[in-house]
């Protein structure tokens, strides 16, 4: 019941904000802005579809697919006081409900008592790894979507509770923290079913060390998954001749996710000076839950611009560690449904060809074990961990 | 025949020439001058115009006036601070607007505007060719061309 009235909601607020958007203007103190995607992917494999994040549910296989990457978005700006900003953006894109329904992604009220100190209640997005808060900002980074083999892992995106930031300066350099703690609001998409990490208390925090070229950042969130897998139909209708019924319980048990606590650390490196634009980035996710694979990742990227393309060239990686412990085949199976073992070479350019108007091209050369299923929808047994992915996209602000 | 090709080699010749001889008017920043403030470093101006830290070292707050993009001194003014196009500052804006953090500093429509917010906030911080600069504002920082 909540659910259906909150969609119409959701709807009409968003329709709202695209009425809103025709009267634009800079100067004063409310604002319209919004960002788009329109996307196509394609890959080489029929064995899996390739999704740009775990809260898709559906993806990409041989034909062009414009679900991965294509999303719109909308953000209102209302200037309440000099210290006091108002902000609601509203995001439609391929969610977990196989459905492009808008949704309030953040409303929040921001306060800046001073330029050093900021503080934001409401709806916010979530800073887990560096530049994670715009990840669905494609005119805002070099690359079509943020790399997968690092990205993959974070479907949150949301929170509902409050963060604060303060910047001190070190001589000319400047050390940034910030501080975060809300409620998740969020599905991940298993099978044909959906698990609700909604109600889940997520925080975390980080700090910046800015010089003139160089970003440095190290940062810490943790999750306390409120729910558990959506697995105990599937496990009871397991035949007793493959499991026997007294074990239903304990494997239950064993893959029980409700409580448990997953922790993500990460360390950022950002090199951007003249022309140049290098990342560097690593992170490790210690999973609470016996379900899932805790797992180690990284990237580096770098581009550099000639007049208005810029090439770019990537090389990620991801790999998670077996437990060997899994009571049962069916235990053993959901756990390596949470396995990644693979590496990617990205090859691509943006064109900037007009104001606030970038196209992209991108190849990834996905090479990985079998074994490296997490990342991807409906594998198929004749999977063998190697993939091609071409994508194209333009992405818009306005 | 010749004649109509070297008034075209001229006429084009004079197309580049104009531009050119725009650019070397010099661009420098200025700062309301009750502000208080004498001098700045490209650090310094980074971290307002960017939004990194607007707050200037006597503790008072910065109010940046940047330029609309059909402006050429506004390309002139990012190449020569950080060596970045427009597109790119428009990109790191992107970011910093949809995730939340922060707005950038208005755009005004034309030098005289900037120069007029200039002197109208009591910190008012941008940048106009030298030759503009009067005695209502500061030069802080100049640009090498």
């Amino acid at each position: 019941m909540r659910c259906l009235l909150r969609r119409p909601l959701l709807g009409a607020a968003f329709l709202l904000l695209v009425s809103l958007a025709r009267a634009d203007h800079d100067h004063g103190s409310f604002s319209v802005h919004g960002f788009g995607t329109l996307g196509a992917a394609r890959t080489t494999s029929e064995s899996v579809e390739f999704i740009r994040d775990i809260s898709q549910p559906r993806g990409a296989r041989t034909q062009w697919d414009g679900r991965v990457d294509s999303v719109l978005g909308l953000q209102a700006n209302w200037r309440l006081t000099p210290e006091l900003e108002a902000v609601v953006q509203g995001v439609s894109r391929y969610r977990y409900d196989r459905t492009f329904t808008p949704e309030i992604s953040w409303a929040y009220l921001k306060y800046d008592p001073t330029p050093a100190l900021s503080l934001r209640a409401g709806r916010l997005g979530t800073e887990f790894f560096m530049l994670a808060d715009s990840r669905l900002v494609g005119y805002s980074y070099l690359t079509v979507r943020p790399l997968g083999d690092y990205f993959w892992y974070l479907p949150f995106y949301a929170i509902d509770g409050a963060d604060v930031s303060m910047t001190v300066p070190v001589g000319e350099n400047l050390l940034r923290g910030k501080l975060f703690y809300g409620i998740s609001d969020g599905n991940i998409p298993l099978a044909d079913k959906q698990w609700k990490i909604d109600g889940s208390p997520l925080m975390g925090g980080y700090l910046e060390y800015q010089l003139p070229s160089w970003l440095l950042r190290l940062s810490y969130a943790n999750i306390r998954f409120h729910n558990s897998l959506p697995i105990a139909e599937d496990f009871y209708a397991i035949p007793a001749a493959k499991l026997a019924p007294a074990e239903v319980g304990p494997s239950l048990d064993y893959l029980e996710t409700a409580n448990t606590r997953s922790d993500y650390y990460s360390l950022g490196v950002v090199y951007d000076s003249g022309p140049w634009q290098v990342q560097f980035m690593l992170n490790h996710i210690e999973q609470g839950s016996k379900a899932f694979q805790s797992s180690s990742a990284g990237y580096v990227l770098a581009g550099y611009r000639v007049g208005s393309v810029t090439p770019y060239l990537g090389y990620s990686r991801v790999y998670s560690d077996r437990r060997g412990d899994a009571i049962n085949w069916a235990v053993a199976r959901v756990a390596a449904d949470s396995r990644s073992a693979q590496g990617t070479v990205i090859l691509g350019a943006r064109w900037d060809v007009a104001r606030n108007i970038a196209l992209k091209a991108q190849w990834d050369a996905v090479r990985g074990d079998p074994s490296s299923l997490f990342p991807y929808r409906r594998e198929q047994s004749d999977w063998t961990g190697k993939l091609d992915v071409f994508s194209m996209t333009m992405d818009f602000v306005f | 025949m010749i004649k109509r090709r070297l008034r075209l080699l001229l006429t084009s010749c004079c197309l580049f020439w104009l531009p050119a001889s725009h650019a070397l008017a010099e661009l420098v920043v200025v700062v309301n001058a009750r502000c208080g403030v004498a001098a700045m470093t490209r650090n310094e101006v980074v971290n307002i115009f960017f939004g990194r830290y607007r707050q200037f070292f006597n503790g008072r707050e910065a109010q940046p006036v940047d330029l609309v993009d059909s402006h050429p001194d506004r390309a002139r003014f990012y190449s020569g601070l950080v060596g970045k196009d427009l597109s790119e500052v428009n990109a790191y804006w992107s970011r910093q607007v949809f995730s939340g953090r922060m707005q950038p500093p208005y755009k005004a429509a034309s030098p005289e505007e900037a120069l007029k917010l200039i002197t109208t906030y009591p910190c008012g911080i941008g940048f106009i060719e030298l030759a503009k600069a009067d005695a209502r504002v500061r030069v802080v920082y100049e640009l090498n061309p």
